[in-house]
């Protein structure tokens, strides 16, 4: 029981975590080398991408999708896709998405004479499924090396949840103490009282319950 | 603009169940209080209408009109967000 816990609750907190990881912006330092447009055939990867351009027709299952190519800072590849998000999930609201075509391929640079630039996105880059990045925006940085900017969206969004799941599970405990266990012993009690063929069995549910309590 | 749709018709019906919760939350919590003040004052009036005229002065307040940000900081919020991500 106590292994079985321990299991569901390292599945939830990672389902969580990557949650985030997925959802929320990232900052990477990059070198813009092309920028792309191409047609995708969305299969089971369909999830990993967002919306058609507001507007559009969005009934069709292929589409034409805009790429941006680079480079790293630690000389690695990434690609990212520019896709809207509209006014669905994840809530970026992001419409500008030729606009910042635009952006990336002003910034385009060549290893030789590198112009360097701070790209935001949300998603991640996975080979075997063909998902890519959805970058949100693109400023030009002043090299590989420099700094970025503290991350306050995230450091706001993620103390929020921890205030409200703390919240809630302080509440959860009170509630438990208050009202469930008074119950299950009151139950406890009448078995006691009913005799000692019920004695063996006393505090089953008890050893039970104390499973689930940290 | 169905996407657009969705999202205002699924947010309002969200928002209007926060507030519909908050607004009684609020009551509750001004009854409770009032009752405690009678206790506390015993005032020359029956506890009943100390309650329901306090409850009357609750209603016109700025205090439960300030609820009515449930609406208003989600929409701000997201009119903010649109436009750092696309104009700024």
């Amino acid at each position: 029981m106590r292994i079985f816990r321990l299991i569901i609750t390292v599945i939830l907190w990672t389902l969580i975590a990557a949650f985030f990881h997925y959802t929320l912006p990232q900052k990477d330092i990059v070198r813009v080398t092309d920028t792309e447009n191409r047609r995708i055939d969305f299969g089971e990867n369909s999830i990993f991408w967002a919306s058609p351009d507001v507007g559009s027709d969005g009934t069709r299952r292929d589409r034409d999708v805009f790429f941006i190519q680079t480079v790293q800072a630690n000389g690695r590849p990434m690609v990212y896709r520019n896709e809207d998000t509209g006014w669905g999930w994840p809530p970026y609201f992001k419409f500008d998405t030729s606009n910042l075509q635009t952006e990336a391929a002003d910034l385009k640079s060549t290893a030789a004479d590198p112009q360097w630039a701070l790209i935001t996105h949300y998603g991640w880059r996975n080979e075997f499924y063909s998902i890519f990045p959805n970058a949100i925006s693109i400023t030009p940085w002043e090299g590989p090396d420099a700094a970025k900017p503290i991350p306050w969206v995230n450091i706001v969004i993620l103390t929020l949840f921890a205030m409200v799941t703390y919240a809630i599970w302080v509440r959860w405990r009170r509630f438990r103490k208050a009202r469930i266990d008074p119950a299950i012993e009151e139950i406890q009690d009448g078995w006691t009282a009913a005799g000692d063929a019920v004695e063996s069995k006393r505090g089953r549910i008890r050893r039970w319950l104390g499973t689930w309590r940290r | 603009m169905i996407a657009l749709a969705r999202l205002v018709v699924v947010g309002f019906v969200v928002l209007s169940i926060v507030y519909i919760c908050l607004s009684l939350y609020s009551r509750a919590v001004r009854r409770r209080k009032l009752a405690a003040e009678w206790e506390e004052e015993q005032p020359p009036i029956p506890r009943d209408t100390f309650i329901r005229v306090g409850l009357e002065e609750y209603d016109g307040s700025l205090r439960r009109k300030l609820i009515l940000g449930v609406y208003v900081v989600p929409t701000v919020l997201i009119g903010v967000i649109i436009y750092l991500v696309n104009f700024a």
